[in-house]
């Protein structure tokens, strides 16, 4: 059967209780705070590398279903930062803007030598994310690598429908652009869409794109107070109350988790490489 | 002991429930005959009395009396997108025989051993320079494959790798010929009506892909699989892309020499759907002959003889020609009148005039003027007799693909790099001699 075009393969329960990670002693909030800033890394690189938003959400969705399930990536073989070039290079090799090795390598290098992305902080000078022959050699052979194992761990199963021309079909189905404040409402909805991309709950690989630009929408319509359909026209875009409510909650809750993570990472940063990561573990041991 | 047949509990409560069904559908009855009664005597009332305002009560006060449907439960559309999990490894199947080596990778016949079942894998070929990570030809043959599932494209199981990294493996349905090696075996061509449902089932699968925004850019009778029970399938998508945004540049070395469009030898780097037309029109042709109709030896062999079987291009039927990259090159009698027309209809002197039709205007030079193949599909060929060949009234052939390597070869796709060019090339010969072959060509009606 054909499947639906508008359908994203969906990840079972089984791969949503464990992830190889945890079965490799990483405690899950520790994992749940890099797949954030991993997530982060990759939308920013995508920004420098002047890539399209869809092309970034998809980047950010095959990162994250990357590291899920127990066959899925562990952060103790694989960095964070490594995985998240990798998938920015797929996702940009399959789509209209290829971008070369060289220009992945670049921008990680430079990202890396930020000590913050929110908000972006001056990087120390050139010099400092310059990136000599030979380490490129040695990154681009790390990037091909990973590549092919973010394609093998996947099953290559790499495409992703989003919802963002679904959200605009919505809204004009909902007939709300001759609204005076509508610009106002599909911002808000977009950046909804945007948000659930760093949910912890990983919403995008839970739910069918056409769900989560209905709640985006909900969302985006109460609160800049745009009146909808006095019934229940969510159903209308294939979504139950229940499911919506989910939505609702989960992209709600991604503010918290963020200012969650921001004081907890205060003046210190996310172990993006194995090797940062094994010196967080040895320091959680030894301060218990 | 109780018989089979015997009542029991179950009948029992089944009695009951058949019972319970009858007393609801007579109550039901019973209710409407009631409600219609009511209502033949409120419109008696009504006549009797036909005041307006008595009117507007009259039916709140039926809408009263019929009880309320409860609100139905509404199903929503429920997506399967399925799920994914990491490649199983090649040592699931055991390979039973070789197929074929093209330059995309090895073909071979194997068996998966836990099910039994008979497929083909297709082990992909990693030698480049490895400039650019995982082949990008072949993630666009597998991501293609995933989206496109229609009963005439050649579906893809599953994807495996192998204890080196580098090794990938696709698992495919397993069919027990292609087009090309079937001609080869066979004595006679195909009868027209065979070729109709070929002709149907390969053009149902090229408007699936053209809806889909797919362009194959390698179709050929090696690339085209047929099952024991004339069932037709596409495979290689080896070539294949989704259509770019207009104006995006695209490489002029698709699809194999003798399939190729008059446009891509013309150095090209804007087209569409029409250069997979133009190879469902050499297809056609060969399947008419049983062999390829335009066998040339280079890109200039290939474009000579192009414009000799459908006619040279003129500023009338191809305005665009001369904008063309590598046109500038060549040398081309202009207004050379009737004598440069086609030779289609000569050569296939056993097709109808419809069929004439539809192969002349799939082998447009000019790539406007070709059909779409939803145009093709529409076309009075398919309808005129003989009608096409129901599949299960299709002829099985012994199967080439277990039993021995191939060893003619057809030439390849191009590979990725340099286009050749195409500088000072004379066509002015080919219609040199055409009169002396036509004045020797034995009978021949005169009109006095």
């Amino acid at each position: 059967m054909q499947p639906s075009p508008l359908a994203n393969p969906l990840a079972t329960v089984a791969q949503l209780e464990t992830s190889s990670s945890q079965l490799d002693g990483v405690p899950q909030d520790l994992e749940n705070s890099i797949r954030f800033a991993g997530a982060q890394i990759t939308q920013a690189a995508g920004i420098l590398l002047r890539l399209p938003q869809e092309v970034i959400a998809q980047a950010v969705i095959v990162f994250v279903r990357f590291w899920i399930g127990s066959e899925g990536g562990s952060l103790a073989e694989f960095g964070c930062e490594q995985v998240s070039a990798a998938s920015l290079y797929l996702t940009t090799k399959l789509s209209a803007y290829p971008k070369s090795p060289r220009n992945i390598i670049n921008v990680y290098a430079y990202i890396s030598t930020l000590t913050s992305l929110h908000p972006p902080t001056d990087p120390p000078g050139p010099d400092t994310y310059y990136v000599s022959e030979g380490t490129y050699q040695t990154r681009r052979a790390t990037l091909f690598a990973t590549e092919q194992r973010i394609l093998q761990t996947l099953g290559f199963n790499v495409h992703v429908s989003l919802p963002y021309t679904l959200c605009i079909t919505y809204l004009q189905a909902l007939d709300v652009f001759s609204h005076p404040r509508a610009p106002e409402l599909a911002k808000r909805a977009v950046a909804y869409l945007n948000t659930a991309l760093l949910s912890p709950q990983l919403l995008y690989l839970t739910h069918q794109p056409s769900s989560i630009a209905t709640a985006a929408i909900y969302l985006a319509a109460k609160e800049t107070g745009i009146k909808m359909p006095d019934v229940e026209w969510w159903e209308v875009f294939d979504t139950g109350r229940e499911e919506l409510g989910f939505l609702v909650v989960g992209l709600l809750s991604v503010e918290s988790f963020a200012e969650e993570e921001r004081a907890k990472w205060e003046g210190r940063t996310v172990p993006i490489s194995v090797e940062e990561l094994e010196a967080e573990m040895r320091r959680r041991d030894g301060g218990e | 002991m109780a018989s089979r047949w015997a009542d029991d509990d179950v009948d029992k409560a089944e009695d009951l429930r058949r019972k319970k069904e009858k007393e609801e559908k007579k109550r039901l009855k019973f209710q409407r005959q009631q409600a219609e009664q009511a209502a033949a005597a409120r419109e008696r009332e009504m006549e009797s009395r036909p005041a307006k305002r008595r009117r507007f009560s009259d039916n709140a006060a039926s809408q009263e009396v019929i009880p309320k449907e409860p609100p139905a439960e509404r199903t929503l559309l429920c997506f399967e997108g399925g799920g994914w999990g990491p490649c199983r490894h090649v040592s699931n199947f055991e390979t039973l025989n070789n197929i074929e080596e093209g330059s995309y990778g090895w073909v071979s016949r194997a068996r998966e051993i836990s099910t039994g079942s008979v497929v083909a894998l297709k082990k992909i070929k990693m030698d480049y320079q490895r400039q650019d990570g995982f082949p990008i030809t072949a993630l666009r043959e597998i991501t293609i494959l995933q989206r496109a599932r229609h009963k005439n494209i050649v579906s893809l199981h599953e994807v495996l790798s192998g204890s080196d990294p580098s090794e990938v493996v696709l698992v495919m349905e397993f069919l027990e010929h292609d087009l090309k090696t079937l001609q080869e075996d066979m004595p006679e061509p195909f009868l027209a009506s065979e070729i109709k449902t070929l002709l149907k089932q390969l053009t149902s699968a090229l408007s699936f892909l053209h809806s889909n925004h797919i362009l194959h850019r390698d179709l050929k009778t090696s690339n085209i699989l047929l099952s024991n029970h004339g069932h037709l399938k596409i495979a290689d998508f080896g070539m294949a892309r989704y259509i770019p945004p207009p104006n995006a540049r695209l490489t002029q070395l698709v699809v194999t020499l003798w399939y190729r469009a008059p446009e891509l030898l013309l150095g090209t780097d804007q087209y569409s759907t029409e250069i997979d037309m133009w190879s469902l029109g050499c297809i056609f042709g060969e399947l008419l002959l049983k062999e390829p109709i335009l066998q040339g030896k280079n890109e200039v062999d290939e474009l000579s003889r192009i414009f000799a079987l459908c006619g040279l291009p003129t500023d009338r039927n191809w305005p665009g020609f001369w904008r063309l990259p590598n046109a500038k090159g060549l040398k081309i009698p202009r207004d050379s009148g009737a004598k440069s027309g086609g030779v289609i209809r000569t050569k296939f002197p056993f097709l109808t005039n419809v069929g004439a039709d539809l192969l002349m205007s799939l082998l447009s030079p000019n790539p406007e003027h070709r059909p779409t193949a939803d145009e093709v599909l529409d076309h009075m060929y398919f309808r005129e007799q003989p009608k096409p060949k129901p599949m299960e009234m299709f002829p099985t052939f012994p199967s080439k693909a277990g039993q021995e390597k191939r060893r003619t070869r057809s030439p390849n796709a191009p590979k990725r790099g340099q286009a050749p060019g195409m500088q000072n090339v004379d066509f002015s010969g080919i219609f040199a001699n055409r009169e002396e072959e036509q004045a020797g060509a034995g009978f021949q009606l005169r009109v006095a």
